[in-house]
């Protein structure tokens, strides 16, 4: 039979390149799997919802509600009628926020070691267009089911992508299939981008991402270079990892049904139907840092530009568009200014206590997204504290205090033996310690 | 096969005698046949793109708000029911309201922008401007934030200002709709009423354009 197969499909081969490809072991190598089964899991709850979602907002009569309601409203109610439906729901709901978590924390650790440097640069702008895919998809989704809570939301998304000098309106239009609310394309034009072509689009990226990564092999951990130099340490794909991985997976779907059953997500009856009230909204935590500048830009930081039609300028534009461009291109252009010396291929992965400068920076740019965040809460009960000048001076002040202060404690702590390589002890046998790590 | 070489040879030999000039004319013939088949298929696809732009289409329910429309409950109990001037009292919560049609009596609520605040406030506070359009105190707005297009929903009793719950952006009633605090870049514009048989009815059109883009 592995004959027959074999000479039909030259599965020697196929084992030899792609199912013994060693996989380092290290505990931080799983952040990116977990993004990828954070995928899996929508994709197939997000089956189950698409059967069960009308993407329209005709008005319809539903028991319990003396007006009408849109039916994609009336389809969530439908669907958490069934049973696990709501789960279900809620179990797409939690995997979103933690693909999106999993995907920043998986940046974090390749940004804090150094493996996005030659040859990785491709897979790390990849890696880079992927979570912004993926946060698009959130947004897109979140409209759908047409609560007031989500169409409030989603409203600000509009006035936000409508901000962009010249062609907003158009891009609004175009992604928002008209005015939102209001236009009977809307849900229809979301859901598509929401069900298809965004999740076409992110699983090109990921066969992109993983095939690179296969030809490319992965970086290895600094302790590979102690154990065993010059070689490539780390078990086959198959069974040692494929079996890691599906564990893995396992104890993903647990947790993620565990926490949809106890947290159910996004309670629409509660929300109600939509209506002219405004809900106290706040977005999801990602957007908070976006949400939070949007709030303390002053509404006269803006000119116009008076060449053709709608060159203007503005707040929503500053904290909603062009921040996070900058952050997001200053981001993509990282491995073209953090190079190896002499243009050599990166084999080990950094120490984040071997590169100050660059842990350090790291660090300030999260108090940057803390301090964004937390201007979020502006107006909120309890942090009358908070005002605008407080919250502007924290956002500037505090990233630049971090830096100097984790400079100043990395200096301290390991500054003495920056000049050595790290040492690295082995008890008990050097491979067993470094699997079992 | 001799023959084929010979055939060949011959082909090269034959264009090596042509003149350079042949050449130049063949290439900028078909570099211009290219340039226009380009151009063609990236105007095509444009005008056939254009159709991504949704169409509006107008319904009774979506038209604009017009002078003499009468200002009728957006929701609540009376939803659809004409507000009553007598109902309300100074300094309290903004009615949302939408509009509706006197011929007709549809009302104008499937577009937001023609969503309008109706609130009462001592008359003596209003300035001259903001006086002209209110009635006995009574003003309205549109409910539209300038900001990124929130329904201004909330009242601050203390400031007595228009709150829009989603960025904190102040209106003041009192005064044309001036931003007071907050991220939006313009005042919402002022809807001047009169009051008729007990009800609130659109004097003209909104002083300015409504909604986030205008």
């Amino acid at each position: 039979m592995y004959q027959w197969l074999d000479e039909r499909l030259d599965i020697t081969r196929f084992n030899n390149k792609v199912l013994r490809k060693a996989f380092p072991v290290h505990h931080t190598f799983f952040l990116g799997e977990i993004t990828l089964f954070a995928f899996v899991v929508l994709v197939l709850t997000g089956i189950f919802l698409t059967f069960n979602y009308e993407p329209s907002t005709r008005l319809i009569k539903v028991a319990g509600y003396t007006d009408p309601v849109q039916a994609a409203y009336a389809s969530i109610l439908y669907i958490d009628s069934l049973p696990f439906g709501a789960v279900i729901r809620s179990v797409h709901h939690w995997s979103a926020h933690i693909m999106i978590a999993a995907a920043f924390l998986h940046l974090l650790r390749i940004l804090l070691s150094g493996a996005y440097k030659k040859p990785r640069e491709l897979n790390w702008i990849i890696g880079m267009l992927m979570l912004v895919t993926s946060i698009v998809v959130a947004f897109t989704g979140y409209a759908l089911p047409y609560d007031n809570y989500a169409v409030t939301a989603t409203r600000i998304g509009h006035g936000i992508a409508q901000s962009v000098p010249w062609v907003g309106v158009a891009v609004a239009q175009i992604m928002f299939g008209g005015d939102f609310p209001g236009s009977d394309h809307s849900i229809p034009r979301l859901f598509s981008l929401h069900v298809l072509w965004l999740p076409l689009a992110l699983m090109g990226l990921i066969g992109a991402h993983l095939l690179i990564m296969v030809k490319q092999k992965h970086t290895q951990p600094k302790y590979a270079e102690k154990v065993a130099p010059g070689k490539i340490l780390g078990v086959p794909l198959f069974p040692q990892q494929a079996v890691m991985s599906g564990v893995l997976f396992l104890v993903y779907v647990a947790v993620v049904t565990l926490i949809a059953g106890g947290f159910l997500a996004h309670p629409v009856e509660a929300y109600g139907p939509l209506s002219a009230n405004t809900p106290a909204v706040k977005p999801d935590w990602y957007f908070l840092w976006i949400y939070g500048l949007l709030k303390i830009i002053p509404s006269h930081w803006e000119f116009t530009i008076p060449l053709f039609n709608g060159g203007k300028f503005g707040p929503e534009f500053w904290g909603g568009v062009l921040i996070p461009s900058i952050l997001l291109v200053g981001g993509l252009l990282i491995p073209f200014f953090s190079v190896t010396k002499d243009g050599q291929k990166q084999r080990y992965l950094e120490l984040p206590s071997q590169k100050p400068v660059r842990t350090s920076l790291t660090i300030a740019g999260l108090m940057f997204l803390i301090m964004g965040t937390l201007a979020g809460y502006i107006g909120d009960s309890g942090m009358e504290w908070l005002t605008i000048p407080v919250a502007w001076t924290l956002l500037i002040v505090a990233p630049i205090v971090t830096y100097f202060v984790c400079y100043i404690i990395m200096r301290a702590i390991w500054g003495k033996t920056w000049p050595q390589e790290p040492q690295i002890e082995f008890i008990g046998g050097a491979k067993g310690s470094a699997a079992d790590d | 096969m001799a023959d084929y070489e010979a055939q060949i040879e011959h082909n090269i030999l034959e264009h090596e005698e042509e003149e350079p000039s042949a050449n130049t004319t063949r290439r900028a013939v078909l570099q211009a046949a290219i340039g226009v088949g380009v151009a063609g298929t990236v105007l095509s696809t444009l005008y056939v793109g254009a159709g991504l732009v949704p169409k509006k289409v107008f319904t009774p329910e979506n038209e604009p708000l017009a002078a003499g429309d009468i200002l009728v409950y957006a929701q609540g109990p009376n939803q659809n029911k004409p507000i009553n001037p007598a109902d309300l009292k100074v300094d309290v919560l903004q009615i949302i309201a939408y509009p509706m049609n006197p011929k007709t009596n549809v009302v104008k609520g499937s577009d937001p922008n023609n969503t309008v605040l109706i609130v009462k406030i001592q008359p003596s506070r209003l300035t001259p401007a903001t006086a002209k359009g209110a009635v006995d105190g009574i003003v309205a707005y549109s409910g539209v934030c300038k900001h990124l297009g929130c329904i201004v929903s909330n009242w601050d009793p203390n400031l007595e200002q228009f709150v829009c719950p989603c960025h904190q952006g102040h209106y003041d009633p009192a005064n044309s709709g001036k931003v007071m605090s907050g991220p939006p870049p313009k005042p919402i514009p002022q809807l001047p009423i009169k009051i008729e048989n007990n009800q609130i009815i659109a004097m003209a059109f909104f002083l300015a354009p409504p909604g986030v883009n205008a």
